[in-house]
C-alpha cells in the first residue's frame, strides 16, 4: 500500500513538472522580456548547440594567439562578467600592455557598437581586433585558420557545426558570435524585480529612483546604455586617448567613449575606458565633484552652475545598493559559458 | 592493347572534361567578361621593378609594389535601357571581386548566364559598402583573412597601392595609400564614406552578348590618373603613408576618373 502511494505520488509529481515547465532548449536564443530587440544578423548565422559549443572552445583556447599563450578568456573572465579583474590594461602576447580596459562581454546580440570607440559595428568582427592586435594576441586570421585546419579535433567539430571540408575564418567568427550571442545576462535581482518576481529593499528602491532621475539619460533601457558616445568629463585634454575621434577623425568626437552597459557593474572593476577607478564609490565621486570641462564635455553634465551630477553621500550609497542588484549570479556561473577544457 | 586502352581512356577523359565545361557555359547562359587592365599613363604596369620607371605629375619617380581593389555591384545596361544586375550573396561568395595586379587571373571578371542583348554601359562600385559589411563575417574574396580588413576601425581596404619613390620620407622610401571607409550613420555625418559607384559608357560601341559570342569589355585603370585627378594631385614627398578613411578622402576622389572603357572585343 505504502509503495503504491509513493509510486502514484511520483507519477503525479513527474507529471506536474512535465506539464508546467516544458523543457527549454538551453541553446536557443531568446530575448529577455525586458530587453529591446536584438540587432545581430541571425539570418546569416543562427545559434545552434554545436556552433555555441565550438565558440566556447575557441573562446578558451590560446590557439588564437601567436605563441599559444593568450585565450580570449585570459582578459574576459566569467566570474566577473567576462571582464578583466586584475588589470587596468590587459596584457597581451609578450606581456604587451594595451591602452584601454577590457570591457565585459554580455548581451552582445543587442549592441550596434563595439569597443570603447565604436570602431567595430558588427559582433562577427569583434574577435578580429583581439586576434590581430599586436598588443593582444598578435596573430593573423590566416594563420589561426591554418592552425585550426591542422588540429586533431577542430576540423571535425567545424564540419559538424557548419558543413564544408575546410575551416574558414567566417566559420570561426560565426562560432565565436554564436557563443557570445548566447551570453545574455538578464537574471539579476533587478530583472526579477522588473518581472514582478522579487522585491527590492528600501535602499535599493530609492537607489533605482535616483538612477532613473540622474543616470538614465545615458544608461538607457534595461541594457543600461543608449549605445552613444559621450565625453563624461574624466579629463580636460585627450593626448593619451582621443576616443571616438580615433574612428571618426572628427574633432567634435574628441574624448568621447561608448556609454558602457551597467549590467554586473559591481563585478567589472576597474572602471572607465582606462580603468582609472577601482570602486563604484570613486566613479560616483567623479560624477559628483570631479567632472572636468572641455569643448566636447557632454551637455547633460553641464547643466546648472556646477559641472557633473549633484549627489549627496547618502544618495551615492543608495545608488551603489541599486547597482549591486544588477549582478547576475546565474550568468557568472552558467556552465554553457565556462571553460570546456576543465572538467 | 594496353596502349589502345590508355589512349581510349584519355579520349574519354578529354570528352568528359570538355563536356563539363560546355555545360558551364551552356546555351542557356551567355557570358560577358570585364577585363581590368592596370596601366601607368602609356606604359603597362609592371610590379616590383628594381628601378623607378614611372613619373607622377610632380616629376617624382616611382615604382609600384602592390595594387589591388574590390569591384562590386556590377550592373550592365542594354541598348533598350534594361539593366542586368550581377547577383550578390550576403556571405560575400558572389558579386564581389578582388582585382589584384599580381594575380593575372583576377584581372578578368567573367559574368555568366547573362541575358542576350547589345550592352552599352557598365556601372560598378569600387568598395565594399555598408549593406555588405553589416552582414557580418564574409567568405570568398571578402574573407578578412585575405588581409584587406581593418580590425580596429572595421571595414575593408578597397583600393590599395604601394610602391617606392626617392622623395618619399617614409621608411624604405615606401608610399602606401590604403583607401577604406564605408560607414554611414544618420546621426553622425562626420563618418567618411570613400565608396565610389560610377558608370562607364562604351562610348557608342556595343558589347553584343549572344550564344557563341562572349564579348570582352576592356577597362583601363590608370595609376597616374589615380594620383592626379579631381580629388587630389598626390606628391610622394609628404603624407605618403595613409591608412585611415579621412586621410584617403582626397585621393578617393580620383578613383572614378582613373577608370575608362578603352574598347570592346566583340568576341
Amino acid at each position: 500500500m505504502r509503495l503504491a502511494t509513493v509510486f502514484i505520488l511520483t507519477l503525479l509529481l513527474s507529471g506536474c513538472t512535465d506539464d508546467d515547465q516544458p523543457v527549454k532548449d538551453p541553446y536557443a536564443f531568446e530575448t529577455p522580456s525586458n530587453f529591446p530587440s536584438p540587432v545581430y544578423t541571425f539570418e546569416n548565422n543562427p545559434v545552434s548547440k554545436r556552433g555555441v559549443e565550438l565558440g566556447q572552445m575557441l573562446f578558451y583556447d590560446p590557439v588564437l594567439s601567436l605563441d599559444s599563450s593568450i585565450a580570449c578568456a585570459n582578459c574576459h573572465q566569467q566570474a566577473v562578467a567576462f571582464s578583466d579583474p586584475v588589470h587596468r590594461f590587459s596584457r597581451g602576447v609578450d606581456d604587451a600592455a594595451g591602452f584601454r580596459n577590457a570591457p565585459a562581454i554580455q548581451n552582445m546580440a543587442f549592441q550596434n557598437n563595439f569597443f570603447w570607440d565604436g570602431g567595430v559595428k558588427h559582433l562577427d568582427f569583434v574577435p578580429i581586433n583581439a586576434v590581430t592586435s599586436k598588443i593582444e594576441m598578435a596573430e593573423t586570421l590566416e594563420h589561426v585558420v591554418y592552425k585550426l585546419n591542422r588540429s586533431s579535433f577542430y576540423p571535425q567539430k567545424f564540419k559538424a557545426a557548419f558543413g564544408g571540408d575546410e575551416i574558414t575564418s567566417q566559420q570561426m567568427l560565426y562560432a565565436l558570435s554564436q557563443f557570445m550571442n548566447l551570453m545574455i545576462s538578464a537574471n539579476a535581482k533587478y530583472d526579477k524585480y522588473v518581472r514582478g518576481d522579487e522585491h527590492l529593499t528600501a535602499e535599493e528602491a530609492e537607489g533605482l529612483e535616483l538612477f532613473e532621475n540622474k543616470c538614465r539619460v545615458c544608461h538607457a533601457t534595461d541594457l543600461f546604455t543608449d549605445d552613444s558616445f559621450r565625453n563624461n568629463g574624466l579629463d580636460a585634454s585627450f593626448e593619451k586617448d582621443s576616443g571616438r575621434e580615433r574612428i571618426t577623425e572628427f574633432e567634435g568626437d574628441r574624448g568621447k567613449f561608448k556609454v558602457p552597459g551597467l549590467r554586473n557593474v559591481a563585478l567589472t572593476s576597474p572602471y572607465m575606458h582606462d580603468g582609472r577607478f577601482n570602486t563604484l564609490q570613486q566613479v560616483l565621486d567623479h560624477y559628483a565633484s570631479n567632472v572636468k570641462n572641455s569643448e566636447t564635455l557632454d551637455p547633460v553634465l553641464k547643466q546648472g552652475e556646477s559641472l557633473g551630477i549633484r549627489l549627496s553621500e547618502q544618495e551615492k550609497l543608495k545608488l551603489i545598493a541599486f547597482l549591486n542588484t544588477l549582478s547576475d549570479n546565474e550568468f557568472t556561473h552558467d556552465k554553457r559559458f565556462a571553460n570546456p577544457f576543465v572538467k | 592493347m594496353k596502349k589502345i586502352f590508355s589512349i581510349l581512356s584519355i579520349a574519354i577523359l578529354v570528352t568528359a572534361f570538355s563536356a563539363c565545361s560546355d555545360d558551364e557555359n551552356g546555351s542557356s547562359g551567355n557570358t560577358l567578361v570585364l577585363e581590368f587592365d592596370n596601366v601607368v599613363g602609356t606604359s603597362n604596369l609592371v610590379l616590383n621593378t628594381s628601378d623607378q620607371p614611372y613619373t607622377n605629375d610632380h616629376e617624382e619617380a616611382f615604382n609600384v609594389t602592390w595594387l589591388t581593389y574590390y569591384v562590386s555591384n556590377i550592373k550592365l545596361k542594354r541598348e533598350d535601357g534594361t539593366v542586368y544586375e550581377d547577383k550578390i550573396k550576403s556571405d560575400g561568395s558572389a558579386g564581389y571581386y578582388l582585382v589584384d595586379e599580381a594575380d593575372a587571373e583576377s584581372h578578368e571578371i567573367t559574368l555568366k548566364n547573362i541575358p542576350a542583348g547589345d550592352y552599352t554601359e557598365v556601372t560598378f562600385t569600387i568598395g565594399v559598402d555598408a549593406n555588405q559589411v553589416d552582414q557580418g563575417a564574409q567568405t570568398g574574396p571578402l574573407d578578412p583573412a585575405n588581409g584587406l580588413f581593418w580590425s580596429w576601425n572595421s571595414g575593408y581596404i578597397f583600393m590599395a597601392i604601394e610602391g617606392t619613390s626617392p622623395v618619399c620620407t617614409e621608411e624604405g622610401n615606401a608610399f602606401a595609400y590604403h583607401v577604406g571607409g564605408y560607414k554611414e550613420d544618420p546621426e553622425n555625418e562626420n563618418l567618411i564614406n570613400n565608396i565610389k559607384t560610377f558608370t562607364l559608357s562604351f562610348k557608342g560601341d556595343t558589347a553584343p552578348v549572344k550564344a557563341d559570342h562572349q564579348p570582352q569589355v576592356h577597362i583601363i585603370f590608370d595609376v597616374l590618373k589615380f594620383f592626379k585627378g579631381t580629388g587630389a594631385n598626390i606628391s610622394f614627398a609628404s603624407n605618403a603613408a595613409r591608412h585611415t578613411p579621412k586621410a584617403c578622402e582626397d585621393i578617393a576622389g580620383n578613383i572614378e576618373g582613373a577608370f575608362v572603357v578603352d574598347h570592346i572585343h566583340a568576341d
